[in-house]
């Protein structure tokens, strides 16, 4: 009995072990998730997608000239701008600190389109033919994104189609630069692919046939402008025998009418914001009503809870109406004057009194006072005191007063904002003062972009979610007015930058030429990471930046008369900056370079 | 026991003796590289602090070696001693002279010499100062060795300095870059009396010694300047 008892036991362990030992251990790992599975649904899809938009070269809040896109919780150093080496801005730059970039080499992100591009045709059964079209449209405009982002940077670069085999020779892995021409035209081909794949409309946040158009119109303008400007001022080297960096001239007429017929694209489909009468209500909430505005064409969105929350409102404005952190963007009297002279002087060049500082504002365009906080604006119950000092008494002119070394000026400062004089705040809570960085430098503050319905007590950092608008229609009316004065339609350029004119609140041009189309641009996108890179394409930055020095316009409180006066002044970090020619080309990375030699010719002066 | 002591000894010994085989004996950066930058026409080509550079790229390991450079003095020599030995691609850049393509190449040991010759753009000629007073006039011509396809000319200013290193990026702004005067026309388009310059430098400091030359900056690449010779000034007291 115990015997066959024995035998059982031995019997059904033998059967037991053979079978569970003929179950297949190969199977794929459990741990990873394989193209199936991503590409063959749309949640996948839209999940592997996301990943790719993150990455997009989208120059925002967050975006950093001198060290790259930032996408984490505490990127809050958002006075890191480009603005602030072009002169609409002083700033955390000592001078012209951005010039040689950060190294940006995408190509990662791009493997992942390439991915996405090769592996979305074999998904048609799962996700209809229709579908899969859109997303391959979608595909082509993040790839012309990405290579958009290089090309501005460094001309030509490697266009890489298709993902690379890790395991191929390494012949094949050290791919040559290609031409700049040729890079451009890919992406102008790439966005017409996009243009023609994808639906009409989108997500918040993600691309349609428009964002395409958009898109394009903004690529081919760089290039038309490369061409006609690049071949004038331009560094000689070998990069550019080869046509590594550099378009020829004859070559920018047809980019204009590229840049010019995408513009168009969008007509009747996009329009600019309009919704409050009132001037310049309305263009505050342009930057803050983003949601359903017929404006935002392409935007980038932030959340706290995911973490990804930026922190324009804490370091735009001062910790005098927020509730931690500290401001380092100040607006110069340079970007102000665009607008016009400010009536600060009288007719014989002495300062004009004011009875309040806010009396300065009256009859500025509506545009710029959203743009830039003057002195005695109000934020959040809060008003802008801007007072860089006393003058017990003032006689004399505006200008023999600035000229005076600052030790025979009899005016009284003040190293804080509690030391008085006769009862009297010398410098106001909002500066201008030079004891330390959170105060205005200038006499101004930003404004654009600013949420000023937020309780002081939550603007903290990382606790803004307004989103970026990184296409809007006023910047594609602006490259269509552009495109179009360079090939002559002035009638064209005239609507576009008229209506332009009339939503913010100026008056309309009755004549236009490329100066106007130029600073229209500066005015309607300042502080929007347009200027540097515009200064660079007109090829005029290091004309602007030559050993250039910034003005800012400084309020006192004139004692005896109990009024105030505004004198125009150099900025009070006294920066001053220059524009090296051969910044016009960012140097091609030097880890890439030591990678793959094929890399060189580097770009002219490096 | 005294197996296994044997055993171990023998063991540290032979990684011991293996761990020295390998020694650094590679020579150190000992070899060095001087010379002038000769003008075409006559004496050292005259520089400011960093206004021109030698470029050197090793070639004896790679053929795309990442640069470095020697900045030329103000004297228009340059100097490095603590350069690897090796073959070198050498060639100036920065300006402001008729800019060169074709680099040589050059072995690279203890003491090596060589001079490059290289064309200004421009000579600054007849250079003065006078004194009167507090004011300092400066007073020189503008003349060009080649003046077909002469880079467009800038400026020109005054520098001055109270130490002799004095060159742009190195000068008082108030009595330099306060001086400083647009031309913005090519030298083919210049009367004779636009190449003749004047420039009165006022409210110097009596009492102190300044050392000034001045300079014309042309758009080339580098946006250069030629330089005229520096010169010494003492402001008497008054």
């Amino acid at each position: 009995m115990k015997r066959l008892h024995k035998l059982i036991i031995a019997l059904s362990v033998t059967v037991g072990a053979s079978i569970t030992s003929c179950q297949r251990l190969d199977i794929p790992p459990t741990n990873i998730v394989g193209p199936d599975v991503i590409f063959g649904t749309e949640a996948g899809v839209t999940s592997f997608l996301a990943n790719i938009y993150t990455g997009l070269p989208i120059e925002d809040f967050k975006y950093r000239p001198d060290g790259g896109f930032r996408t984490g919780g505490n990127d809050w150093e958002n006075f890191y701008n480009s603005a602030s080496v072009t002169g609409e801005e002083v700033g955390p730059f000592g001078g012209m600190d951005i010039g040689g970039g950060f190294g940006y080499w995408p190509y990662g992100d791009i493997r992942k389109v390439n991915i996405l591009l090769d592996e979305l045709p074999k998904h048609a059964a799962e996700l209809t033919q229709v579908k899969v079209d859109q997303l391959i449209g979608e595909g082509h405009f993040l790839r012309a994104y990405y290579y958009f982002g290089l090309a501005k940077r460094y001309g030509g670069v490697p266009i890489i189609k298709v993902a690379q085999d890790p395991g191929a020779p390494l012949e094949e892995l050290q791919v040559h630069r290609d031409k700049e021409e040729d890079v451009w035209n890919f992406i102008g081909e790439e966005l017409d692919l996009g243009y023609q794949m994808m639906p009409e409309t989108s997500p918040a946040g993600r691309a349609n046939k428009y964002v395409a158009a958009a898109l394009k119109s903004r690529a081919m303008l760089y290039a038309a402008t490369i061409a006609k400007y690049g071949s004038v001022n331009f560094v000689d080297g070998p990069a550019r025998a080869e046509g590594f960096v550099g378009i020829g001239a004859d070559k920018a007429n047809g980019f204009f009418t590229k840049a010019y017929d995408a513009a168009k694209l969008l007509e009747g489909h996009y329009s600019l914001y309009e919704r409050n009468p009132d001037k310049l209500q309305n263009y505050i909430d342009l930057f803050l009503k983003t949601g359903d505005s017929p404006e935002a064409i392409f935007v980038k969105q932030y959340s706290i809870l995911n973490q990804t929350a930026h922190s324009w409102d804490a370091t735009m404005s001062p910790r005098y109406f927020t509730a931690n952190a500290l401001s380092r963007s100040y607006p110069t009297l340079d970007l102000v004057q665009l607008w016009g002279d400010l009536p600060v002087t009288n007719g014989d060049g002495t300062p004009k009194r004011f009875n309040d500082r806010a009396e300065l504002m009256q009859g500025l365009e509506p545009r710029l006072l959203a743009t830039v906080y003057f002195p005695g604006a109000t934020l959040r119950g809060l008003t802008f005191d801007m007072q860089r000092g006393i003058y017990p008494s003032f006689s004399g002119t505006a200008a023999a007063e600035v000229a005076k070394p600052n030790n025979s000026r009899s005016f009284i400062l003040s190293g804080d904002v509690k030391t008085l004089y006769q009862g009297k705040q010398i410098i106001g809570f909002t500066g201008p003062w030079t004891g330390g960085d959170e105060l205005t430098r200038t006499g101004f503050y930003v404004r654009k972009y600013v949420d000023y319905n937020k309780p002081q007590a939550s603007v903290d950092l990382n606790r803004s979610e307004q989103p970026w608008m990184d296409l809007r229609y006023a910047e594609v009316l602006l490259n269509r007015a552009e495109a179009a004065i360079e090939l002559g339609n002035t009638g064209d350029a005239l609507t576009d930058i008229n209506l332009i004119r009339v939503r913010a609140g100026a008056t309309p041009y009755a004549s236009i030429d490329l100066e106007k189309v130029r600073k229209e641009r500066r005015m309607e996108l300042a502080f929007e990471n347009h200027y540097y890179w515009d200064l660079k394409r007109w090829r005029t930055a290091d004309i602007v930046l030559n050993n250039a020095r910034f003005k800012g316009l400084m309020p006192y409180f004139v004692f005896n008369e109990n009024k105030f006066i505004f004198l125009a002044e150099p900025e009070l970090f006294q920066r001053n900056y220059n524009f090296d020619k051969r910044f016009y080309y960012e140097p091609i990375p030097g880890g890439e370079l030591g990678k793959n030699p094929n890399l060189y010719p580097n770009n002219p002066n490096y | 026991m005294k197996k296994q002591i044997s055993r171990m000894l023998l063991g540290l010994t032979i990684l011991a003796s293996s761990a020295c085989t390998k020694i650094d004996n590679y020579p150190g950066p000992d070899a060095s590289f001087e010379g002038n930058l000769i003008s075409t026409e006559g004496g050292n080509l005259l520089t400011s602090q960093n206004s021109s550079q030698i470029r050197l790229e090793q070639i004896s390991w790679s053929a795309t070696p990442s640069p470095q450079e020697i900045p030329s003095k103000f004297d228009g020599t340059f100097k490095d001693s603590k350069l690897f030995k090796g073959k070198y691609k050498v060639i100036p850049k920065g300006g402001a002279f008729w800019p060169i393509y074709d680099t040589i190449t050059v072995d690279i040991n203890k003491g090596t010499k060589h001079d490059f010759t290289v064309t200004p753009y421009l000579l600054i000629k007849n250079f003065t100062a006078t004194l009167n007073g507090t004011t300092l006039t400066l007073t020189y011509d503008i003349e060009a060795p080649i003046s077909a396809g002469l880079p467009t000319i800038l400026e020109t200013q005054p520098f001055i300095n109270t130490t002799k290193l004095v060159g742009a990026g190195a000068s008082i702004r108030d009595y330099s870059d306060a001086y400083l005067k647009r031309i913005n026309k090519e030298y083919v388009d210049m009367t004779d009396a636009e190449k003749t310059i004047s420039i009165d430098v006022e409210n110097m400091v009596p009492g102190r010694k300044f050392f000034a030359r001045v300079g014309v900056r042309l758009n080339d690449s580098f946006k250069s300047y030629n330089f005229s010779d520096i010169i010494e000034i003492d402001i008497p007291k008054p």
